[in-house]
């Protein structure tokens, strides 16, 4: 449930909410001096030992000869990259459950559903991940609103970067459902909305009260200046309300205010698409209720073959993670493969990629395969940083280095594309929240750092004691050149001289 | 055949083979191009070219050649990547469900050339795999290592049959079987049901096939098959996941070395062993080479075992031979190449990373006079990409098979 400070505070605009809600955040940290030997800007040239100067959270300066404030901490790392935190355009993972049984159901939020303690966040946070907008999932008609958190903090509040980030609306059949019921329930939920909002309009010019008193009795505070007064239906939906100005909006109905911020272009829409057969459903919809310019595609499946339509309606996609889509020519039994991003990249569409794991497979391995099929470099990697800031409209905020910008710094071990690159540190918003060689999880990971119980005895020999060997290899050993050793040592132990004879 | 200047050079190399049929592949003398040109042999060259002749590759030098209609341009070759554990197979059709021990059955006569799988192999740079039965039976027979392009016939795509015999141990010989009371008698109510049953079918299998050397009467279907792997002939390829089946089949191998009545010198390859990492001496001391599961994104693979992300370079620093398998997964992130680049991300350089998707799996199969490197007078499989191999950001673009072009790098997508 949202508490009641939330309640007001989701009424502010997302802006005003987290500038209010940052120095409570970030009070004791917010000021680090990073230098290294690279800087991947993402917005101008890379800058050969530069310095990115971070002050209140934001970046105060960044250059090659900035000077660094004499009461900052610095992390001087010349050997490594550093390069804008990643960015997730549309997640459905970090909740308990992606998706609501109800069909229509924009008053729900993910806040309330989103776990900050889920492994997922931590393996964002290590794949470099620090902006992340999480959306309900696409078994639904009209999902909740979604949320931009960063991946690190155990509150939500915490976590928060921008609340009501988008709603999810889905043009594709919801499982158990037909294309043509999904297109009907989903036309049904403006109708429905266009409906109550007329009749609230009539309601009110006949003196009836029963909204009113709804409304008190969910426990709005009327006497608010935005919940007092109504105002005309704004925005480009093909249909208006007559009158709504008469209604204190205060009055509307809290399960279908969300839906009349959409058509009113006030709230942006996240609009999944299964298939190319979907998308013609979704850009009709959108133009009809109004919110085609605040749309975002997300796509799926062979959705890329209507790219000419998609360009024709300017909006920006969420590509699907399988970048690369094999069809087999039922005539010739041929397997033709096409590479997605590069069809959008084509018809001059704006595209932003998603993770195909929280881990391994993260938004750089995306990237790079786009590298791998031809796309240019530049616009590889803006389609991990640049484009999905942009997307979720925090492109002043995250996804490139420039003075001003949120403090979102990582320190990479290479180039952001290469294999073998780390991530070494990460810096979220001035604070270093990430420093692998303390991180446990992906020692065991790289290292495979025996657990006290995992080798069965037997190998070793009676005059060994197993326990004590074991705590000295799950010890938090920062650098590998120290495992290194330890193995050799457990090796000798373990065998003592008889084994080396064979 | 054309006889241009590789003639003489061609000369040296005897066993130059007829061309096969190709289906409608373009076979012509390829003469590739490349800024590297990786050989798994011991050298790499810059700015070198490598000459197909027929099916064989006929010459690999410095320098490029002028640019002629059997020219070809890329950023890197490498010889044809061999995956030793390319789950290749008709599924469950591919097991014999009447016997636990099947040694006699020949895994390539369930497969299908026309199977898409091997497109995808193909697209991912793969030439050469080791096809088996899936694991359902305790010993499942005989598997083949097979080109993964070529003459529609799985018979004229064999570049080594019967090379291994393979079995497993683990959980997975014995899954869904169940003892036959307490419900009604069904195909799965048999033997065995747990680990240790898995591990006795194998000890009986060996001890009765030795006996059987001076009691003909102990014989058994696939008799002679266990004989040849218990004597060396034939390699043992065993599947064992975790620790704990990983120390059976060493244990297994040593016993068949040391116990007077069986007097065996079995060559073993111990396949998908994911936590050869914990207890690496006893590979080290066994003599037993490994076959690499793919990597998995959270350290869990199958069987709950877990797999470290330096496994492939703890491994070869401590001398055991490895190879790398992606399991027959031939998306961008799962192929084979891109195993060996989590391999190189977890330590292993690049040479010895392009050694366990080429050569060590060659060796493995008993196949390295034919594949595995780029040399004068081997089968002239060959891999195009258009940047560094391993690396998230190239791929394969050209794909030659015995000679012949299957996938052409100059097709514009």
């Amino acid at each position: 449930m949202k508490t009641p400070m939330f309640r007001n505070l989701a009424r502010i605009p997302a802006l005003a909410l987290f500038v209010s809600l940052a120095p409570l955040l970030h009070a004791s940290g917010g000021k680090i001096v990073i230098k290294a030997g690279r800087i991947v800007t993402q917005s101008g040239p890379d800058i050969q030992n530069g310095v990115i100067v971070i002050e209140n959270g934001r970046i105060s300066s960044i250059g090659p000869d900035t000077k660094a404030p004499w009461d900052a901490d610095v992390l001087d790392h010349p050997e490594l990259t550093a390069f804008p935190g990643y960015v997730e355009a549309h997640s459905p993972r970090g909740m308990d459950r992606p998706n609501e049984t109800i069909e229509v159901a924009p008053f729900l939020d993910v806040r309330d559903s989103i776990d900050p303690i889920s492994f997922y966040f931590e393996d964002s946070l290590r794949a470099g991940v620090t902006t992340i907008n999480i959306q309900q999932g696409n078994a639904c008609v009209v999902g909740g609103q979604g949320m931009v958190v960063k991946p690190f903090g155990i509150t939500i509040e915490q976590m928060a970067v921008r609340t009501q980030s988008g709603v999810k609306i889905v043009a594709g059949p919801r499982p158990g459902a037909s294309r043509a019921t999904q297109a009907q329930a989903l036309r049904r939920a403006f109708g429905d909305l266009r409906r109550y909002l007329e009749k609230l309009v009539q309601d009110t010019k006949d003196g009836k009260d029963t909204a009113r008193r709804e409304a008190l009795f969910q426990g709005r505070d009327m006497e608010k200046e935005e919940n007092k007064k109504g105002r005309a239906m704004e925005g480009n939906a093909a249909w208006k309300i007559k009158d709504l100005e008469l209604v204190p909006r205060g009055e509307i109905d809290e399960k279908q205010e969300p839906l009349l911020r959409v058509a009113e272009g006030k709230l942006p829409v996240f609009l999944y698409c299964d298939s190319a057969a979907a998308v013609a459903l979704a850009l009709e919809v959108a133009r009809e209720n109004g919110f085609l310019a605040g749309t975002t595609l997300v796509l799926e499946g062979d959705s890329w073959k209507a790219a000419a339509q998609i360009a024709a309606a300017n909006v920006p996609v969420i590509l699907s993670p399988n970048l690369v889509y094999s069809e087999r020519d039922p005539v010739t039994g041929k397997e033709v493969q096409t590479f997605v991003p590069g069809v959008f990249d084509k018809q001059n569409v704006r595209f932003a990629l998603q993770s195909l794991n929280s881990s391994a497979q993260s938004l750089w391995f995306q990237a790079a395969t786009c590298v791998a099929w031809g796309l240019e470099r530049k616009k590889a990697l803006d389609a991990v940083t640049r484009v999905p800031a942009d997307v979720l409209r925090l492109g002043k905020r995250v996804g490139s280095l420039e003075a001003g910008k949120d403090g979102n710094v990582l320190l990479l071990s290479g180039d952001p594309l290469a294999v073998k690159t780390k991530v070494e540190y990460v810096v979220l918003e001035g604070n270093l929240v990430y420093d692998r060689s303390k991180d446990v999880r992906v020692k065991h990971l790289l290292e495979g750092v025996e657990q006290n119980n995992a080798a069965p005895a037997g190998v070793q020999t009676p005059t060994d004691d197993g326990d004590d060997d074991h705590k000295s290899g799950g010890e938090e050993t920062p650098r590998k050149k120290d495992a290194g050793e330890k193995k050799d040592e457990k090796k000798d132990k373990d065998h003592g001289g008889q084994d080396k004879k064979d | 055949m054309n006889l241009s200047f590789l003639a003489l050079l061609l000369a040296a190399a005897q066993n130059v083979q007829q061309p096969k049929t190709q289906g409608d592949a373009p076979r012509k003398n390829w003469v590739i191009s490349a800024e590297r040109i990786y050989t798994a042999a011991g050298r790499s060259l810059e700015h070198g070219t490598v000459a197909v002749q027929g099916s064989k590759i006929g010459m690999v030098s410095s320098g490029s050649e002028d640019s002629g209609p059997e020219s070809l341009a890329c950023y890197a070759v490498t010889p044809g990547l061999v995956d030793a554990s390319a789950r290749i197979s008709s599924g469950a059709a591919s097991v014999e469900q009447s016997r636990e021990e099947t040694p006699e059955l020949r895994v390539t006569d369930t497969l299908s050339p026309f199977d898409n799988a091997w497109d995808g192999q193909v697209a991912s740079g793969v030439t050469s795999v080791l096809a088996n039965a899936p694991d359902e039976n305790v010993i499942g027979g005989l598997g083949a290592v097979l080109k993964t392009a070529g003459p529609p016939s799985i018979a004229a795509r064999t570049v080594k049959a019967d090379a291994v015999l393979r079995g497993a141990i683990g959980s997975q010989p014995s899954r869904r079987n169940h003892a036959a009371f307490g419900r009604p008698t069904d195909f799965y109510s048999r033997r065995p049901t747990t680990r240790m049953g898995v591990e006795w079918e194998w000890r009986r299998s060996f001890y009765e096939a030795a006996a059987s050397r001076k009691e003909p009467a102990r014989s058994f279907k696939g008799c002679a098959q266990v004989l040849a792997a218990l004597e060396g002939k034939l390699t043992l390829n065993i599947q064992a996941w975790t620790t704990q089946d990983i120390r059976t089949a060493v244990f297994l191998k040593e016993e068949l070395e040391q116990e007077p009545q069986l007097g065996g010198k079995p060559r073993l390859v111990i396949d998908a062993a994911a936590e050869a990492w914990k207890e690496p001496q006893l590979l080290v001391r066994s003599h037993a080479a490994v076959v690499l599961p793919p990597f998995p994104e959270d350290g869990r693979t199958e069987e709950s075992a877990f797999m470290a992300w330096n496994s492939a370079a703890m491994l070869v620093e401590l001398g055991v031979p490895i190879a790398l398998s992606a399991h027959g997964n031939s998306s961008p992130a799962g192929n084979l190449g891109m195993q060996a680049g989590y391999a190189m991300q977890g330590g292993l350089d690049f040479d010895q990373a392009l050694a366990a998707v080429t050569i060590n799996p060659a060796r493995m199969l008993g196949a390295e006079d034919r594949i595995g490197s780029i040399e004068v007078g081997k089968d002239a499989d060959l891999v195009l990409w258009n940047g560094e191999p391993f690396q998230a950001t190239s791929r394969v673009i050209g794909v030659i098979v015995d000679g012949a072009l299957v996938l052409d790098p100059r097709t514009k997508d």
